[in-house]
């Protein structure tokens, strides 16, 4: 309790200081022949200005380079470029390499921290790690053991080091960290494991903390102002958290916040989702459970939160809301707005105003999504914002010991933490989603600290009367919530996709391709076959003047835990299981690096696209709930 | 090590208590004949040379059961053929805990254990036993090591942490959602790695007897 009085003290000496972005982290950004954070910018867009690969030329790409991490597990997250060096990040152990692109990659420097591997035990779904960030100089890499760590990006020394949580009671890190002015903002994993969530400023000069604010519990302990921090317009009220659970509950409630971050520096509000509300059995904590399942908008440097908008209370489902919040400037009815856009894993797809926290588009994006028929928006309603929950797909409805079947999407949601892209040119946009769904019982568990808190059972399968495929890869206008174009895939697509200004756009799939398609119908241009899997994310840069495409292969994560023997679906009976594809007759384990280049000199060859393989499938049926 | 004392107490306490009467609820008659071939190459401890055309639903493992001679032994050596009930679980004539598949009707303890192991182990081993990326699979790893050397594991963790890998599997010792249902887990997989079980839910199971509720509920609040 002391260390959080001092630290809500400092919040207030230092709010005094104003409102302003990291400079360093803006500048840096603002070159397109970096990658210099791994959301490509402060907005989530993940879209790059470089367009010598064209949607003329993109059929030409070759391997120019590739690079070995050394690591099998899952490879999340994308290597940075800053200036001539490329950082290049591996899941636990969590060794960094920096990488001489002047100098043909030599290796400058590697970091290899000693972690105690008992972490490895208590990370649900893989050890992955979605990659480091650069301010001021620092690399800043926060470990599996929620050791964060800034290094001199020049040399890897390091500068400091502070342990941001506890793995023996389940806390642990995958995500990556948000430099924002003179802090570095963190999240903690181990919604399974009843760890309360929460975010934590830190001093980028030393790393001492400067505020803490948790997803549940106490007003004071949130860092809310029941009067002014707001939700859909209205203020949230006294104990806006702990009136929403039984009991303590909320202590071991989840809440945890290990999705992507983003900024508006016009507003100095931080954006971020909260996840599922822990146990997965929804009997055993009755109540919205708040502030799980919510965006959330924070002041910066005081943390104090402006505005949130819970998406799905009391979950049911383990539909986890910390995807990405990708902020643009659209017009909307005829206005110009500042928006942010969010694809959930519970399938809706989430237009906002920013600013406000008024909610303006919920749709669904994939047209299997069937535990809700949509969300009241109707400002006058009792249940404005909530989504109509479907009782025959409502495991809490049906009660514990019941096994719910037939739910979409399934746990994983309809898109996980695989980060989608935003092209300002087509104002779309280009989302990896999973075209999954599930049975779900729920039953009691007990609970043991740093040990799994999940208390569901899940089978899961791909959506039935579809493409037969687990994924697909569309483009979506968050204006009108409509699906432009789908690609269907046949596994879950679980790699951040990456847009250009050559009206082209990247992703990867769990076979291992990297695949590039039309910006504007989503024809096939490009694919090539990498050594594994691709669960990372594609980022592209310049150097010398020559645009090139990165992608980490390294099979892993949720996916390769689900897919690896592949999905039956249980309703199906016996004699099913050899119709799914298994993902381990596909690819192996291994970490790789592949980077991608047009032949011959900087001047794109004008040569036509090879190769129109996959014509895109029709919207399927729209979006409508 | 206290942890694993306490719990290797917890189950001898339970196996200790009384004898359970014969359930009402399922007729226990021997498992069907399924798999003769293949379970004369398990037996043998050589890869199958047959294998069954029944098989082909499960991905091609090597099934076990053998409902001839009443008789179905792994690699290790472990017959699984059900013998007797006590508490709503089934156990071999040498007291190991195994599953009892009648028809498509599968014991309690089994179907239990399949809610378990999708709950605690599947997040790192797969679904169904089968494996995944990094984990081993289960339904195998039960064929080849015996009963208290899984035992052992679960309750102790394990750790292979060198150059090649990081492997590292928490000690569910003190987790009574795992614990408690241990052996449930245990005959799960066995029914997954003998062929006796397909992948996916149990479609029919046995009822929970009050025994077993009593020896949960006891087991639970411990």
């Amino acid at each position: 309790m002391k260390r959080l009085l001092n630290g809500a003290l400092a919040a207030l000496f230092l709010s005094g200081a104003g409102g302003y972005a990291n400079e360093s982290v803006l500048a840096e950004t603002a070159k397109p022949e970096q990658w210099a954070i791994q959301t490509g910018d402060y907005a989530n867009q993940r879209y790059s200005e470089l367009d010598q690969i064209n949607r003329d030329n993109v059929g030409d790409l070759r391997v120019a380079w590739t690079f070995s991490t050394g690591v099998l597990r899952g490879h999340e997250g994308s290597p940075l470029v800053i200036g001539d060096v490329m950082y290049v990040h591996t899941p636990f152990p969590n060794n960094i390499f920096a990488l001489d692109l002047a100098n043909d990659g030599k290796i400058l420097w590697r970091y290899e921290p000693e972690q105690d591997p008992e972490v490895i035990a208590v990370m649900c779904c893989d050890t992955v790690y979605r990659g480091v960030a650069y301010a001021d100089g620092l690399i800043l890499s926060h470990q599996a053991d929620t050791t964060l760590v800034a290094l001199d990006a020049k040399t890897g020394e390091v500068k400091w080091s502070v342990k941001t949580g506890d793995p023996a009671i389940g806390e642990t890190n995958t995500a990556t960290v948000l430099p924002v002015g003179d802090k570095v903002i963190v999240g903690v994993s181990g919604g399974e494991y009843g760890v309360r969530g929460r975010v934590t400023a830190y001093s980028l000069a030393d790393g001492s903390e400067v505020w803490k604010a948790y997803s549940t519990g106490p007003d004071e302990e949130m860092l809310v102002d029941p009067e002014k921090t707001t939700h859909l317009g209205k203020p949230i009220g006294k104990d806006s958290s702990l009136n929403s659970w039984e009991g303590d509950q909320w202590k071991i409630g989840g809440g945890t916040t290990w999705g992507w971050y983003s900024y508006d520096p016009d507003l100095n509000l931080i954006y971020y989702g909260t996840g599922n509300p822990s146990t997965w059995n929804p009997s055993q904590r009755p109540g919205d459970n708040k502030w799980s399942m919510t965006i959330m908008a924070r002041d910066a440097d005081t943390g104090m939160a402006k505005w949130f908008y819970q998406m799905t209370p009391h979950d049911e489902w383990d539909f986890d809301g910390v995807n990405e919040m990708i902020l643009t400037e659209q017009e909307i009815d005829g206005q110009e707005r500042k928006l942010l856009t969010h694809f959930d894993r519970n399938g809706l797809a989430y237009t906002l105003d920013r600013e406000s926290g008024e909610l303006l588009v919920a749709e669904k994006y994939d047209p299997a999504v069937n535990w809700t028929t949509g969300v009241d928006m109707d400002p006058n309603s009792e249940t404005y914002g909530r989504p109509a929950v479907v009782a025959e797909y409502s495991t809490a409805q049906n009660g514990e010991d019941e096994n719910t079947t037939g739910v979409c999407p399934a746990a994983l949601g309809s898109k996980d933490q695989q980060p989608a892209a935003y092209s300002p040119k087509t104002q779309t946009f280009y989302v990896p989603t999973n075209h999954v769904c599930m049975d779900y019982e729920p039953f009691r568990v007990a609970y043991t600290a740093g040990q799994p808190y999940v208390g569901a059972t899940l089978a899961m399968f791909p959506a039935p009367n579809s493409h037969g495929g687990m994924g697909n890869f569309i483009a979506w206008d968050n204006v009108e919530g409509k699906i432009k174009w789908s690609l269907p895939e046949q596994f879950s697509v679980w790699s951040g996709a990456l847009a250009t200004a050559g009206d082209i756009v990247f992703y990867g799939t769990l076979e291992g391709y990297l695949k590039a398609v039309d910006a504007e119908t989503g024809e096939e241009l490009y694919k090539f076959k990498t050594p594994s899997g691709i669960i990372g994310n594609v980022m592209t840069y310049e150097s010398a003047g020559k645009q090139y495409i990165g992608i980490l292969s390294g099979v892993g994560g949720w996916a390769g835990i689900g897919l690896a023997a592949g999905l039956t679906n249980p309703n199906d009976g016996l004699g099913a299981v050899g119709g799914y594809a298994s993902l381990s007759d596909y690819t192996e384990l291994g970490g790789q690096l592949t980077v991608f280049e047009l032949p011959g000199e900087a001047s794109a060859s004008a040569e036509p696209a090879a190769d129109p393989a996959a014509e895109p499938a029709p919207a399927d049926g729209g979006t409508s709930g | 090590m206290k942890a694993i004392t306490s719990l290797t107490a917890l189950v001898l306490g339970a196996s200790l208590a009384a004898m359970a009467p014969a359930q009402e609820t399922t007729t226990q008659t021997p498992p069907p004949a399924e798999a003769g071939a293949g379970a004369a190459a398990a037996v043998s401890g050589a890869a199958p040379a047959a294998e069954p055309a029944t098989d082909a639903a499960d991905g091609g493992d090597a099934p076990a059961g053998d409902g001839a001679g009443g008789s179905a032994v792994l690699p290790n050596g472990m017959d699984v053929t059900a013998e007797t009930e006590e508490n709503g679980r089934w156990y071999n004539a040498e007291g190991i805990p195994t599953f009892k598949i009648d028809g498509n009707v599968v014991d309690f303890a089994t179907f239990n254990g399949y809610r378990r192991y999708s709950a605690e182990c599947h997040v790192c081993h797969g679904p169904d036993g089968e494996g995944s990326t990094y984990a081993p699979a289960l339904k195998n790893s039960v064929l080849k090591m015996d009963y208290y050397a899984f035992q052992e594991i679960v309750a102790s963790g394990k750790q292979e942490v060198n150059a090649a890998q990081n492997q590292v599997m928490p000690a569910f010792g003190t987790n009574k959602n795992v614990w408690c249902y241990v052996d449930d887990i245990y005959v799960y997989l066995l029914a997954r790695g003998t062929g006796e079980l397909p992948r996916g839910r149990p479609a029919e199971r046995g009822d929970k007897s009050d025994d077993y509720t009593a020896q949960e509920d006891s087991c639970m609040s411990m």
